[in-house]
């Protein structure tokens, strides 16, 4: 028996002509925080609510806690499940929310002051306490965020699957919550399989990342190995932080629209993309030289764009493409550049990567 | 401003309808207050008088004007109506559930539902009769005309609650399945309630349109008449203002009822907004 | 792929689940399919075949013969009452839609306000809670020569004799058929018009569009939908018509359904059922030729 709390073999499913998830196979940890990466139309919904049962594959096992239930219903699989609109029963109060799901599931029940003793503590753990009583509407959206999860995690499920939890709430409220999910996963020790549309909140989130594209897994790794080293260049750029020029390896060098690159250490594939990341750019006036192991290239200051903690800048190569930099700044001011003039962008030899 | 001129105009135009659409009800309403028992149903008022309200309940001295044929009749319209309410009703909700998934032939369901409304009540009812007469079953007003009544209702309910379900969201029934929850009483749970207020609607609609049925239940109804059939027999024997009288009592019972559940309504309405709070996270 | 499929028997999960979904959806739609099969479209059948039966005095024979038929179709009273019942329909559609119409253009386009139009609409069905038969007796003493009517019209100076021709004519079954279905036709058009973004009509506002190319282009295509369905109700009740006819015109006027009620009494069952076939006809093309007009399926 193997030790991850879900283990999807061969999943397929089609609607009508169109492959939704094409031969998915994975082994999901226990006790682990996984986020579910990839664009809109890449399956990850479809994949989610195949594992809940609320779609049936056309082909494939799912073993979850050692069982197969793939013909097992909704009802009888025990995985738990957050919705991005949070699904709350809009005629029950957030007590009776939470307490549904111990009052009326099949099998064995527990006793009334045991649900209630398990509710309360619950609510107080999501950090609902006092609220008890109210309405589902007489609640903000990150309350009722709250409330979703409690109903679902007080029947204690190995798994939970949430489908962009995070989706229907401002900004701000996000990265507040992100932390909280986190804490309160750790504290219960279940997995948490969070499928998400943004890239930086898949690697803040996730203890482990799974990228799916069209229907396939293409990466499943931590955080910093998929910052890393993404598996291809569709990956690297759905993470929005790789510069990328498409080309051949021509002997020792990378030849594209954008110059001839020294290749990087390391095995490369024949033909396909080369990738900087943009924090790895530093930017230099032209005229200062670049050191031995760093790859310069000149390109013509564009814009830029202040996001508080850093600044990217956009610059115009020769061949028209844009490439990107970040620069973190830390205690230094931004650095001014003259719109239009040329700079010398370099980093290191072996910081940049070829991908297929 | 050229549309301006066309609101008032339109608006008038209204205006001039509605007093069209209450022009009978406003006759009818001063005639029941017309003197008896000799004062008949046209103009002019000979006397104004509530004798004619007296005499609907009884309290009249005996005079050659029969009471209206109603309490039996009246009692009768109430049970069928309830009974076709209940039973269309059901119907309705389940036909609707069945129409949330895309089956082969729902075309042919949905019109043959619908059709139900579209038969003129003379040719269903004429029809049945002559079923019930060919097999030998006799017409009654709980059996043939309650099959009819429900054929009218039944399509009214189902359309009701189609476009409830239509609103409705299913991710709450999905949401109690993950919990563990059977779909059975996941229904009685989380869906039915919801779709409460929906059902109420049909089940007002279908009791309505059954009580005041008429055309189906001419032919269908047997010997023991309906509170309409009783009216309609009325007709071609005199006609006394003890009818209006009725009329605007039925009336003013229905808007009694009705402004109830409006007032209800606002107040529940009003009580959930103002505990609507805003609050941070 | 290596995914082990062991035997055909076994279907993908997808297709099981299928199947379960399908006998549970016939299961919820059999009761309601079953009652209209035995009692909407066996009565109507039976209508047809009867029609098709021998009728002798004062009973009937499954012997078939078209002989009810011919005499429907020779007799000048029943072709008289067939050509009264379009006319009456047709003029009936005609009014109701002049009248609801406007009405509903006033009620769905013109009044934004939420709870003003729903508080009209309510309006103008509180008349429909007194009971319908009630309801066309008023219209007796409205329209007789010492009637509301004339009474009110001879106040005002407007004329010196009173009308005779407002009751027991055509004219009063066709004033109080429409005053009694006029409102299926604002219900369905206010409906529709109240759907319109009224967005798009500012936008053609401002392209310079005047009303009426407004109306023409915008408006009225869009509230096709209900049209249909006003028409479809109206007509329905209109050509099912009885009670109307009988109390106000004093048996002058003789629609279909008319003839069909004083068959039934007098026990003619199979002229009766080719009287019943005949509107059921008349009734089958209207509503087919107005559902042509839009596709009311996609619009519910």
């Amino acid at each position: 028996m193997s030790a991850g709390v879900l283990q999807i073999t061969g999943l397929t499913k089609r609607y009508g002509g169109a492959v939704a998830l094409d031969d998915v196979s994975l082994d999901i940890p226990r006790d682990c925080y996984v986020s579910l990466l990839g664009p809109s139309g890449s399956g990850k919904t479809v994949l989610l609510r195949v594992i809940a049962g609320f779609e049936e594959p056309d082909a494939g096992t799912i073993e979850f806690a050692g069982r197969p239930i793939v013909a097992a219903p909704v009802y009888n699989r025990g995985i738990g499940f957050v919705f991005q609109n949070f699904a709350l029963f809009p005629h029950l109060s957030v007590e009776e929310n939470v307490a549904f799901g111990l009052k009326n599931r099949a099998g064995a029940t527990l006793g009334k002051s045991e649900i209630r003793d398990r509710v309360r503590a619950m609510i107080e753990l999501v950090g609902l306490a006092g609220l008890e009583a109210r309405g589902v509407h007489q609640i903000s959206g990150g309350q009722r965020q709250r409330v979703a999860l409690a109903r679902t995690l007080v029947t204690e499920p190995p798994l939970v699957l949430l489908d962009e939890p995070l989706g229907a709430l401002d900004a701000n409220l996000r990265t507040r919550i992100r932390a909280e999910l986190r804490m309160i996963r750790e504290r219960l020790g279940v997995t948490f399989l969070h499928v998400t549309g943004s890239e930086s909140e898949a690697l803040a989130i996730g203890d482990r990342v799974i990228v799916l594209d069209r229907g396939r897994v293409v990466q499943f790794d931590d955080p910093d190995t998929l910052f890393e080293r993404p598996a291809s260049a569709r990956v690297a750029r759905f993470l929005n932080c790789y510069n990328l020029f498409g080309g051949a390896v021509a002997g020792a060098s990378f030849q594209s629209d954008a110059g001839e690159f020294p290749l990087p250490r390391g095995p490369c594939p024949p033909r396909g993309f080369y990738g900087v990341r943009y924090d790895r750019i530093a930017v230099a006036p032209r005229a200062e030289k670049s050191g031995a192991d760093q790859v310069s290239l000149t390109a013509a200051f564009v814009a830029s764009e202040f996001t508080g903690p850093s600044l990217l800048s956009f610059f115009k190569l020769a061949s028209g493409q844009i490439v990107e930099v970040e620069t973190p700044l830390g205690d230094r001011a931004p650095p001014q550049y003259e719109l239009g003039e040329a700079y010398a962008l370099s980093w290191r030899r072996d910081g940049a990567r070829v991908f297929a | 401003m050229e549309s301006r001129l066309i609101k008032w105009a339109l608006g008038g135009f209204t205006a001039l309808i509605v007093v069209f659409l209450y022009a009978p009800f406003a006759v009818l309403a001063i005639l029941s207050f017309q003197t008896g028992p000799e004062g008949g149903p046209q103009f002019p008022i000979v006397a104004w008088s509530v004798y004619w309200y007296k005499h609907l309940f009884g309290l009249t001295p005996p005079s050659r004007i029969a009471p209206l044929p109603i309490e039996s009749a009246l009692a009768r319209s109430l049970t069928l109506a309830v009974m076709t309410m209940i039973v269309s009703t059901v119907l309705g909700v389940m036909a609707a559930q069945a129409f949330r998934t895309r089956f082969k032939g729902a075309g042919l369901v949905f019109y043959l539902i619908i059709l139900g409304m579209m038969v003129p009540g003379v040719l269903i009812g004429l029809g049945m009769a002559l079923l019930a007469n060919t097999i030998g079953l006799d017409r009654h007003w709980w059996s043939t005309a309650f099959a009819l009544h429900v054929v009218y209702t039944f399509p009214f309910a189902f359309l009701v609650m189609l476009a409830i379900f239509n609103r409705f969201d299913a991710s709450v029934e999905e949401a109690s399945w993950s919990l563990g929850v059977s779909p059975a009483r996941t229904f009685r749970k989380v869906t039915f309630p919801l779709i409460f207020p929906g059902v109420l609607s049909a089940m007002l609609f279908a009791f309505t349109l059954s009580y005041d049925e008429f055309s189906r239940t001419l032919f269908t109804s047997g010997r023991e008449l309906t509170l309409p059939l009783a009216i309609y027999g009325t007709f071609s024997v005199e006609i006394h203002p003890n009818i209006f009288a009725f009329g605007v009592l039925t009336t003013l019972f229905s808007f009694a009822l009705l402004a109830i559940y409006a007032i209800l309504m606002a107040l529940s309405v009003r009580r959930a907004r103002r505990l609507m709070i805003q609050e941070e996270a | 792929m290596t995914t082990a499929i062991v035997s055909d028997a076994i279907e993908s999960p997808a297709a099981a689940a299928q199947q379960t979904r399908r006998r549970v959806v016939y299961w919820l739609i059999a009761p309601g399919v079953l009652w209209m099969l035995i009692f909407l479209v066996l009565p109507m059948a039976m209508m047809i075949y009867v029609s098709f039966w021998t009728q002798t005095t004062f009973k009937i024979e499954p012997i078939l013969t078209t002989r009810s038929w011919v005499a429907f179709f020779t007799s000048e009273t029943y072709l008289d009452a067939l050509w009264t019942t379009i006319r009456i329909w047709l003029i009936v559609l005609g009014a109701t839609l002049l009248v609801g119409y406007p009405t509903a253009l006033f009620i769905g386009l013109f009044v934004r306000n939420k709870t003003l139009q729903t508080a009209l609409l309510v309006v103008c069905v509180i008349p429909f809670w007194t009971s319908f038969l009630i309801r066309v007796l008023a219209w007796r003493p409205m329209l007789g020569t010492e009637g509301a009517v004339n009474i009110l019209l001879m106040k005002a100076g407007l004329i010196s004799q009173p009308i005779e021709a407002l009751l027991y004519t055509d004219l009063s079954v066709i004033i109080g058929m429409t005053q009694i279905y006029c409102v299926f036709m604002v219900g369905p058009i206010a409906f529709m018009l109240s759907r319109i973004d009224p967005t798009i009509i500012e936008a053609a506002r401002d392209l310079g569009a005047g009303f009426w190319r407004i109306f023409r282009t915008i408006i009225l295509p869009l509230s096709m939908p209900g049209v249909v369905v006003g028409a479809i109700f109206v007509s329905v009740m209109v050509l099912g018509e009885f009670a109307t006819s009988a109390a106000l015109s004093g048996r002058k006027v003789n629609l279909l359904g008319n003839i069909i009620v004083t068959q039934v009494g007098s026990l003619r069952w199979s002229f009766a059922a080719v009287v019943g076939v005949v509107l059921t006809i008349i009734m089958g093309a209207a509503v087919s030729i107005l559902l042509r007009v839009v596709d009311l399926r996609r619009e519910l």
